[in-house]
């Protein structure tokens, strides 16, 4: 398929306009998080973040509008980001300046508004017990599924498959009372346990990769008097790391991006994970839309750090699994 | 082979998932089946109803009035999706310059949080001053037409629909990685023969990768039966304005947690598994006729 030079141009021209209305979303998140708060339901169409300024001593000096009065604006003067006296200007003295609001972050980021280290470390530990249990027991499952020749595996195999189909809402409430009888409800451990426990997908996922390695490696190991458990550990875990770098991401996403599990097991405030505490936010102090905008933010970065430093890695999970993250 | 003499080791290693299935998945099921047959408060014992909750869901106006609007989002976001997602994919299948730039400016969308997203495009679609009805105002829509997106019950359910097309870039790798997964030959043959384009991407193309596009419905289907997140947030949990976002997942968790009727929520819970396997199978039975395997 070779195209001629304007079939080229007209696809580069329609890449580059797509490009551009998939950004505009991320551009505007970041430049409401950044605009002073009388900017960011009046200039909404404006992605960089301006305030008002005007010209006194030949310094310009923020000012923000609080009100008209007999054709001139009453308006409140910012000296070295310090509130002081508020003037009465003439609305042609106004001039829209470029300027980076950070108190959105500092403002939203007070511990009783969105205490944002609490709910990181939260969200850290569900992520990483959460890798941890997955990777380990679904790579030891995976082993005894494929590499262990034993009656009654294939019967265990179909019926992991089969409940692959149950959607969650089905186990979701006899689990939450199985929880709530043991005790474990406001707590982190109905979200971390069940990943010491397989998770069909990914068993699925690593028994393919571990049937592809050579069966004659596993023999040969054994010959040599290789324990079943050393085999695991040191033959099939350092040869899976491929497929247990696509297990560990998407494991790591998922309880990154949670919000069902934590909503129904966390009651208590200073257990939420970033996803119900930015759900929350919003809630309570929806209105304030370069706050929240900041709060998102901080929530999608690492994501989208962790997208860019495992691209590879990443790109093969979704043609894997279908799953978007 | 030493087969019998090693499910001791079999069994060792498979002793999570056996566990699992069993605590996680066997026990639940039966569990949430014999709750589905009692009147079960969250504060109080299980009494036994027989069929009484099945009965009840047959004529609740709300389990229908759930069930439409997942329909009416399924038949919407769904088909959508898979366009955009296709039309991206068969853009950057071209072949210009810059294809890496282009393809992660497409994905990054679909890997935001899902609670960021909805913060985001709460304040993008806000009927007032979100960036999208500005936008509108700036064209010169007329302010009757401007439409009131999440706080319409009209527009409520296409908003959500625009909110799920910004994450089509999840879809378009996958159809991207199918796409190039084609043999060149079959083009420059049919090319030979006199083929348009139109006829190679009718032919070729959308047959190649027509499992990966019933893929991706069925996990669409799924999906969206269990829609759930982006209605709660966007609406506190209440389905507004006018019950126009309560979704059947969103339905079944305040049947659960906020009325605390957890027999009637599981029998709830059956029907929805009733529907994702009926439409399964459905899609997969229609499919036989149209999806090309080739291996």
């Amino acid at each position: 398929m070779n195209l001629r030079t304007w079939q080229v141009w007209l696809a580069t021209a329609a890449l580059l306009a797509l490009s551009i209305l998939f950004a505009i979303p991320f551009m505007w998140m970041l430049g409401t998080s950044l605009k002073v708060p009388d900017k960011i339901q009046t200039a909404s169409l404006d992605l960089i973040p301006r305030a008002s300024f005007i010209q006194r001593d030949g310094q310009w000096l923020r000012v923000r509008p609080l009100g008209a009065k007999a054709g001139k604006i009453e308006a409140q003067l910012y000296r070295d980001g310090q509130a002081a006296e508020t003037i009465r200007v003439d609305p042609a003295e106004l001039k829209d300046r470029f300027h980076l609001y950070g108190a959105n972050y500092t403002d939203a980021l007070s511990p009783h508004r969105f205490p944002f280290p609490t709910y990181l470390l939260n969200t850290l530990a569900i992520c990483l017990i959460s890798v941890t249990g997955t990777i380990l027991s679904c790579s030891l499952v995976a082993y005894g599924l494929s590499c262990v020749e034993w009656r009654g595996r294939d019967v265990l195999f179909w019926v992991m498959l089969s409940t692959m189909m149950l959607p969650g809402q089905v186990t979701m409430i006899p689990l939450f009372m199985t929880f709530r009888k043991i005790g474990w409800t406001n707590s982190i451990l109905p979200l971390v346990v069940p990943t010491f426990l397989g998770n069909a997908f990914f068993v699925f996922l690593l028994r393919q990769f571990y049937r592809s390695i050579p069966k004659d490696l596993i023999e040969a190991a054994r010959i040599d008097g290789c324990s079943e458990l050393g085999i695991w550990a040191r033959i099939m875990l350092p040869l899976s790391r491929p497929a247990l770098a696509v297990v560990a991401l998407f494991t790591f996403i998922g309880a990154w991006n949670d919000f069902l599990g934590p909503l129904i097991y966390l009651m208590d405030e200073k257990k939420y994970t970033l996803s119900i505490g930015l759900a929350m936010f919003q809630g309570q102090y929806g209105g304030e839309w370069g706050q929240l905008m900041a709060m998102s933010l901080l929530m999608t970065v690492p994501i989208i750090l962790l997208f860019f430093f495992t691209q590879k890695t990443f790109i093969q999970g979704v043609k894997l699994s279908g799953i978007k993250g | 082979m030493r087969q019998d003499n090693r499910w001791p080791i079999g069994i060792a290693f498979c002793l999570p998932l056996i566990v699992g299935l069993a605590s996680l998945t066997i026990y639940p099921i039966i569990a949430s089946l014999y709750y589905s047959l009692t009147d079960y408060p969250i504060f109080g014992r299980p009494v036994w109803l027989g069929l009484a909750n099945y009965r009840e869901l047959v004529t609740d106006p709300r389990v229908w009035l759930s069930l439409w609007n997942t329909a009416y989002f399924a038949i919407f976001a769904v088909p959508l999706g898979m366009f955009c997602g296709l039309m991206l994919a068969l853009l950057l299948n071209l072949k210009v310059k810059g294809l890496a730039f282009y393809r992660t400016m497409f994905f990054l969308p679909s890997i935001v949080p899902l609670i960021a997203a909805c913060a985001l495009w709460g304040q993008i679609l806000s009927p007032q001053r979100g960036l999208l009805n500005e936008f509108l105002r700036f064209m010169g829509l007329p302010e009757a037409w401007v439409p009131g997106w999440l706080a319409h019950e009209l527009w409520a359910k296409p908003a959500l629909v625009v909110m799920s097309l910004w994450g089509c870039g999840g879809g378009m790798v996958l159809y991207l990685a199918a796409l190039q997964d084609v043999p060149q030959e079959l083009y420059e043959s049919a090319s030979l023969d006199g083929a348009t384009a139109w006829h190679r991407l009718w032919h070729i193309t959308l047959p190649m990768i027509s499992p990966v596009l019933l893929f991706t419905l069925v996990m669409g289907l799924i999906g969206t039966m269990q829609y759930f997140a982006q209605a709660y947030v966007l609406t506190s949990g209440t389905g507004d304005p006018n019950d126009a976002t309560l979704f059947y997942a969103l339905n079944l968790f305040n049947t659960a947690f906020a009325e605390y009727r957890l027999g009637y929520a599981s029998a709830m819970a059956w029907l929805m598994f009733v529907v994702i396997f009926v439409a399964t199978l459905g899609v997969m039975k229609l499919s036989n006729r149209y999806v090309y395997y080739h291996s």
